[in-house]
């Protein structure tokens, strides 16, 4: 079979199935029963699919994610996430549109430790949201921030995706944790200046009321008390693995066990809390690991068939130049982001995108970083993106989709014009790994 | 014309791989018009693990690989990692012919050659290695990367504290001191690019790769004659071939290495005995621990050892 | 009957109580051992390995109940856009194809399982361990995951809720 009927045909079937609304992870599993049966030999194929599986899965790589949930479930639930908002929102007193930076900071806090977009998105959409429209914003002033959130954790470590994509690149993951530091910090300022920017045009966006004034010792109680406990389980959590305590996949237990004796210290941990919250972190494992099981033998099915070694000579044979490669790329990232969560973009492109990019001379720490932002922000554009859609669930009634777009275009817009600046100074990435 | 698709276990641009990719070179050209091999990638188009599985089923007709991947099914494996001779001795003693009946009993699959012998492992550390009193080294106190093939060893013998990474999470496991040596072959190490935190090679090697090219028993048995004559004849030439090859591989690494500033420190006489004697016997240990568990037995354990182990070859 | 159901519906809740359990297992394996590494002792291996299998049971063993909970993320194009009548047929045939892959992925499982044990297959690495009693995990749960999107075929709730969006 041509590589392009490969592909049609399992990149199709995949499609198809999904539109008709077949649980993704199913969908990869009847994709890959019908490639397996033609391209490897029929019954043996499916063999083949199970052995695949069971493989991709008892990997150690996977081990971070499930922790990292963990973690940002026992932040949400023990109430530690709320403390720490609560904190900010005072401490930020009369600044106007104050509760949307909170939500970018606090957010960014929440959702880095989580490493799960989806997950951040929901809890963040319900636990935000509500509370904003009480006080008079306007919505695009808290689902665009909560919606911007994500990019924002995907780049800046620990980020589980990070992780994940560097082992599947065979690249350094540490040099890739720290290449992202700059860029997030860029990136959170791109969003604070268009929160500033949006409350000057209208200043109505964001209605001013007042909070209790506090004095300097009652501010710093607060900041000792609420915000700097929470900030230091990240912290410590960034300084072991830097400090060779343990390795960044381990990371991530080390989170979620700081944030449990957090709830401990804080008399905030119940059973009630704990259950909820291995109940909120499984759901999600368990949903992405089937898609991890499914989608391991669909990639390698792309690269067996041919058809990605097709793909890859047809599209290197245009002879562009490489940004119009990269941006052909990025492009590519941008549509699949449309039908896939992040880990089966992943495994789908990094065998394609990676050699090729290393033939194109970009450097891969680079190039890895440049492809996660490219996923977080397939993950919000319209019309399909899967953000949106978590977004539209947890919202108050009466957000239409149409609110939820246009909410989402001016931070999407941050995450291009910062994926410019990473293309027009790489250094701003290369910088930190070079020292 | 027969057609045999194939898979190799590593990425395409490690030196094994490319060793491999030299062979399907020679077949295609010496048997245009009789025998094609299509390779269709590496671990990318089947995890490296699930191609043993893959060729014994059917997948894939052929697949490049360390029999150590394969190891839970045919433990005579080890007696390829214990041995101190290269397939060109045991080619001409029977060793490999031996080996070659075993894959076909116990896995249905033809043992084509095995390629790229003759290079071994060394011990690898960041701080210059101690020696006892009686010249043998001395691992406490170091954080010594281990994995399945070389653990018996470390922990029985040598008695070290051995922690198992993953060698995709070795690079920032020495970067960050979570381990502090590890075990690796004569060549890789650059590519690795280990070499920016391991500072001393402890002499003398120990063990051997065990990388084979095997075939679908079969889709061998249905190839026609011409086919499987060249194909055996190309792997036997290749098999002699690439242990110069890799030989020549090896001295470069070592003087790029040297150059960098590794040091070599090496254990003398009895020392270096005993050391290499319980690599050997360590693994022999595993190897007749879990012939034992299958049905065939241990009738091939004494046969194997002497096909594969030469006490003369060892260094004096 | 009745009480039959009950048991089933039990053992499945049972079956997800133990992939929670796998869960927390992850994070007191790896601190265990990062705690035993730091105080210069060294780790059990079986920690490291232990938690790699765990990933394993618990996709497994947490799946048919995820599917029960309508956990499995899907999109609702399609069904959404047709009217009730049309999309009950679709949401019914969808989870019908649903019943047929995980039934011939337990088929296959169960012929794994029976392979690895002809085979005497290891899984190879701190260990060599009986690879049966890993792929097992295969045909007990894609069984379950028939049995439960059967329930979705036949039963009187439907897979899809006929709005539009992206479902979990
Ligand atoms: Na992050
Ligand atoms: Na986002």
């Amino acid at each position: 079979m041509e590589w392009y009927a490969a592909l049609g045909l399992l990149l199709g079937s995949i499609m198809l199935l999904m539109a008709a609304g077949m649980p993704v992870a199913l969908a990869f599993l009847a994709a890959n029963i019908i490639g397996a049966w033609i391209f490897m030999g029929g019954e043996a194929g499916i063999t083949q699919l199970l052995n695949n599986g069971f493989g991709s899965l008892t990997s150690f790589a996977l081990v971070p994610i499930p922790l990292f949930l963990l973690m940002g479930e026992l932040f949400f639930f023990t109430g530690l996430g709320s403390r720490m908002f609560n904190a900010i929102d005072k401490l930020l007193g009369r600044l106007p549109g104050r509760l949307s930076y909170v939500t970018v900071i606090g957010g960014t806090g929440f959702s880095t430790l989580s490493g799960s977009s989806m997950g951040s998105t929901a809890l963040l959409g319900a636990l935000m949201v509500p509370e904003m429209n009480a006080r008079g914003y306007k919505k695009h002033m808290s689902i665009g921030p909560i919606l911007g959130t994500g990019g924002l954790a995907i780049i800046i470590p620990p980020s589980a995706l990070a992780v994940l994509l560097a082992t599947l690149a065979r690249i350094d993951v540490g040099a890739l944790l720290i290449a992202g530091v700059i860029p997030g910090l860029i990136l959170a300022g791109l969003y604070i200046a268009t929160i500033w920017l949006q409350v000057r045009i209208d200043p109505d966006a964001a209605p001013a009321y007042d909070v209790p004034s506090m004095g300097l010792a009652e501010k710093l109680r607060l900041i000792l008390r609420d915000v700097v406990p929470m900030l230091s389980v990240m912290v410590i959590t960034v300084a072991g693995m830097i400090g060779g305590i343990f390795t960044p996949s381990e990371a991530a237990a080390f989170g979620a066990l700081g944030v449990l004796i957090l709830a401990v210290a804080y008399r905030c941990l119940s059973w009630e809390n704990l259950l909820k919250s291995i109940d909120g972190a499984l759901r999600v494992t368990l949903m992405a690991y089937l898609i991890v099981f499914g989608s391991a033998t669909f990639s390698q099915l792309l690269a067996f068939s041919g058809a990605s070694s097709g793909l890859i000579d047809w599209a290197t044979g245009f002879d562009l130049s490489p940004l119009a490669m990269l941006l052909v790329m990025f492009a590519v990232l941008l549509l699949l982001g449309m039908f896939m969560e992040q880990i089966s973009i992943m495994l789908l492109t990094v065998p394609i995108f990676f050699p090729l990019a290393q033939g194109l001379g970009f450097d891969p720490i680079w190039f890895a970083l440049v492809m996660l932002l490219a996923l977080e922000i397939s993950f919000t554009t319209p019309p399909f993106g899967l953000l949106l859609f978590v977004m539209k669930g947890v919202a108050p009634a009466g957000t239409s989709m149409r609110d939820i777009y246009t909410s989402a275009f001016p931070f999407i817009g941050c995450s291009m014009f910062l994926v410019f600046l990473l293309i027009v100074f790489p250094g701003l990435a290369l910088w930190l790994p070079s020292l | 014309q027969d057609t045999l698709t194939a898979v190799h276990a590593f990425p395409e641009t490690l030196i094994y791989t490319q060793s491999f990719l030299d062979f399907v070179e020679k077949v295609n050209e010496r048997g245009e018009g009789v025998v094609e091999i299509q390779v269709r990638g590496g671990p990318e188009a089947i995890g490296m693990f699930q191609q043993p599985d893959a060729v014994r089923n059917g997948v894939v007709d052929m697949v490049y690989t360390p029999g150590s991947f394969y190891g839970g099914a045919l433990p005579e494996k080890d007696a390829l990692v214990a041995s101190n001779l290269t397939a060109i001795e045991t080619r001409e003693n029977g060793g490999i012919e031996l080996i070659d009946q075993i894959h076909q009993e116990k896995m249905g699959v033809k043992y084509l050659g095995w390629f790229d012998s003759g290079v071994c492992y060394n011990l690898w550390t960041r701080d210059e290695p101690t020696l006892d009193a009686n010249g043998n080294l001395d691992v406490s106190g170091l954080k010594l990367r281990g994995n399945a093939v070389y653990n018996a060893f470390f922990t029985d013998y040598l008695g070290a504290q051995v922690i198992d990474l993953p060698t995709t999470e070795v690079y920032s496991g020495l970067e960050r001191g979570v381990v502090d040596a590890t075990g690796w072959t004569q060549i890789g190490l650059i590519d690795l690019k280990w070499n920016e935190f391991l500072n001393y090679r402890i002499e003398p090697c120990f063990f051997s790769t065990d990388l084979g090219v095997i075939v679908n028993l079969d889709k061998w048995n249905n190839l026609s004659d011409e086919a499987k004559t060249i194909l055996q004849d190309v792997a036997i030439e290749h098999e002699a071939a690439s242990v110069g090859a890799l030989k020549a591989k090896r001295d470069e690494d070592f003087a790029a290495l040297e150059e960098q500033g590794m040091q070599v420190v090496t254990l003398e006489g009895q020392a270096a005995a005993d050391y290499l004697a319980a690599a050997r016997e360590k693994t022999w240990a595993r190897m007749q621990g879990l012939m034992e568990e299958h049905p065939m037995g241990t009738e091939n354990y004494d046969k194997l050892i002497e096909l594969f182990y030469d006490e003369s070859a060892d260094p004096t | 009957m009745h009480s039959i159901r009950r048991a089933y519906d039990a053992v499945l809740t049972l079956m997800a109580i133990i992939a929670g359990a796998m869960l927390v297992w992850l994070m007191v394996s790896i601190v265990v051992s990062v705690a035993m590494r730091n105080a210069g002792l060294q780790p059990f291996a079986w920690l490291f390995t232990s938690s790699e299998y765990a990933l394993l049971y618990m996709t497994m063993l947490g799946a048919p109940w995820l599917v029960r909970e309508r956990g499995h993320v899907h999109i609702e194009l399609v069904t959404a856009a047709l009217p009730d009548a049309a999309q009950a047929i679709v949401s019914r045939l969808v989870a019908a194809a649903c019943v047929v892959v995980s039934v011939i992925l337990a088929w296959k499982g169960a012929e794994l399982v029976v392979t690895n044990l002809e085979r005497n297959d290891y899984d190879v690495r701190a260990y060599y361990f009986p690879k049966w009693i890993l792929t097992a995990a295969f045909p007990v749960s894609f069984t379950l995951m028939a049995v439960e999107f059967a329930r979705f075929v036949f039963g009187p709730e439907l897979m899809h809720s006929g709005e539009a969006g992206i479902h979990e």
